[in-house]
């Protein structure tokens, strides 16, 4: 039997099925929680954005757009309630801190698991824009198309902040001694 | 000499696999033809190649649950106003009908010979205070919980001489959570809860217990008439099994009062 999509499942959810709705959480609830987790490098955090952002979805089921996909409407809220979440708790500044003094120096060979948590940590040392589209791209898998999508944003400039979000994190990288 | 923007533009399309067969022929011809380039190409695909390699992490297996019980479920036919919510359906009194909904509540489950005329005194500066998100700082001790059977957050925070308990809780089925308190100066002094169903208290000497099912957001208020150091244990049961526990240390000198 072929599995729902996700167009068929909002229709049910706004009938009231929770099933459906179920069906979407499970197929969603992991990518949702990963964009949380590096926006916020926290897993705590992570898990509560993860929360809010399904009963959000679940709340506005009648705001949903059926022009866009699902997917894209479930991705721009876990963004902006991640975006959210870091300036209600500043946690981002102590996180610069944080990562501004884990820099061992040039002259430290990086092994994977350094280059990991190094890569990690220079993730949190961009602006939360760049941060996001790296996220669309290299860990939910987005298409440009589909990044400009959730963003709200034309494809070019989808190519040119990922451009400049790429170069950034190099930048990041390097002053951290693992590049 | 600088790579060629053309060119740069081809090699992120390419590390995004997002490149036509024509442009990549161009940018094989480029690559060849241009150490700087080529360098260029190598070093963004290590990076592309360290970010897909971050790990996939999985959800904390419970929050499928907590989110299902987050929801609210179909649509019932709305209750008739009785009297007590009429009494409360100001706005403005809608927590502290919530709060006093519990506190008849707990009048009506606690037996203790602690209550009689102490419990109650003066909760009117804590109305509001379930509703709210319990704010993090250092005067807020929280303990996160992430078990199969039960999950959320509890938190201790005092407020003159009251100690409240913050219940953030979801559970997948009855949940016995046994409070105790050593020092004899602490007293169960209230009891309040969002839902008007759900949790259920009963307390007696230097101890409380409260059951949950489902999703609950409670707070207790227990007297610190001493103003002492005082230790809460808590022990989280399923059944006869305890799956979780924790203590909560209230310092009078860390309270700053």
């Amino acid at each position: 039997m072929n599995k729902p999509d996700d167009k068929e499942l909002m229709e049910r959810c706004s009938k009231g099925d929770r099933q459906a709705f179920e069906t979407l959480l499970v197929r969603y609830e992991k990518p949702v929680y990963n964009a949380a987790y590096r926006m916020l490098h926290n897993a705590d955090d992570a898990r509560d954005v993860t929360q809010t952002v399904f009963l959000k979805v679940y709340e506005n089921l009648d705001q949903y757009d059926p022009a866009h996909r699902f997917f894209s409407w479930v991705y721009r809220i876990a963004l902006n309630e991640s975006i959210n979440w870091l300036k209600k708790s500043s946690r981002q500044e102590a996180l610069v801190h944080e990562t501004a003094d884990q820099g061992d120096g040039p002259d430290v060979m990086a092994n994977d698991e350094q280059l990991g948590e190094g890569m990690e940590a220079a993730l949190m040392r961009i602006s939360e824009d760049y941060r996001a589209v790296i996220i669309l791209k290299h860990v939910l898998g987005c298409s440009y198309i589909e990044i400009s999508e959730v963003l709200d944003i034309p494809e070019k400039k989808v190519k040119s902040r990922l451009y400049t979000a790429r170069q950034l994190l190099q930048e990041r990288l390097t002053q951290q001694g693992l590049h | 000499m600088a790579v060629d923007s053309k060119i740069v533009e081809l090699i992120n399309a390419d590390i995004d696999g997002e490149i036509s067969p024509a442009d990549k022929q161009e940018l094989e011809a480029a690559l060849a033809a241009d150490p700087e380039a080529q360098a260029m190409h190598a070093e963004l695909s290590g990076l592309s190649r360290a970010l897909h390699e971050l790990p996939d992490l999985d959800p904390p297996p419970h929050l499928k649950h907590a989110i299902m019980a987050s929801v609210p479920g179909p649509q019932k036919e709305p209750a008739r106003e009785g009297w007590l919510q009429s009494l409360f359906a100001a706005p403005a009194l809608r927590y502290a009908g919530m709060f006093a909904a519990g506190a008849l509540l707990t009048l009506s489950l606690v037996s203790s010979d602690q209550l009689s005329d102490r419990a109650f005194t003066d909760v009117t500066g804590l109305v509001g205070t379930i509703s709210s998100e319990v704010p993090e700082g250092p005067d807020v001790q929280t303990a996160r919980i992430d078990r199969p059977e039960v999950a959320g957050r509890v938190s201790l925070r005092s407020s003159g001489p009251l100690l409240i308990v913050d219940f953030d809780l979801v559970s997948s089925g009855p949940v016995d959570i046994e409070a105790s308190y050593s020092d004899q100066t602490v007293w169960f002094n209230g009891f309040a809860q969002l839902e008007s169903t759900g949790a259920s208290v009963s307390a007696e000497a230097g101890r409380f217990t409260m059951q949950i099912d489902g999703k609950r957001r409670s707070a207790v208020f227990l007297h610190n008439a001493g103003d002492r150091d005082v230790a809460i244990n808590l022990q989280f049961k399923s059944g006869d099994a305890v799956v979780y526990d924790t203590e909560f240390s209230y310092a009078q000198d860390a309270s700053g009062r």
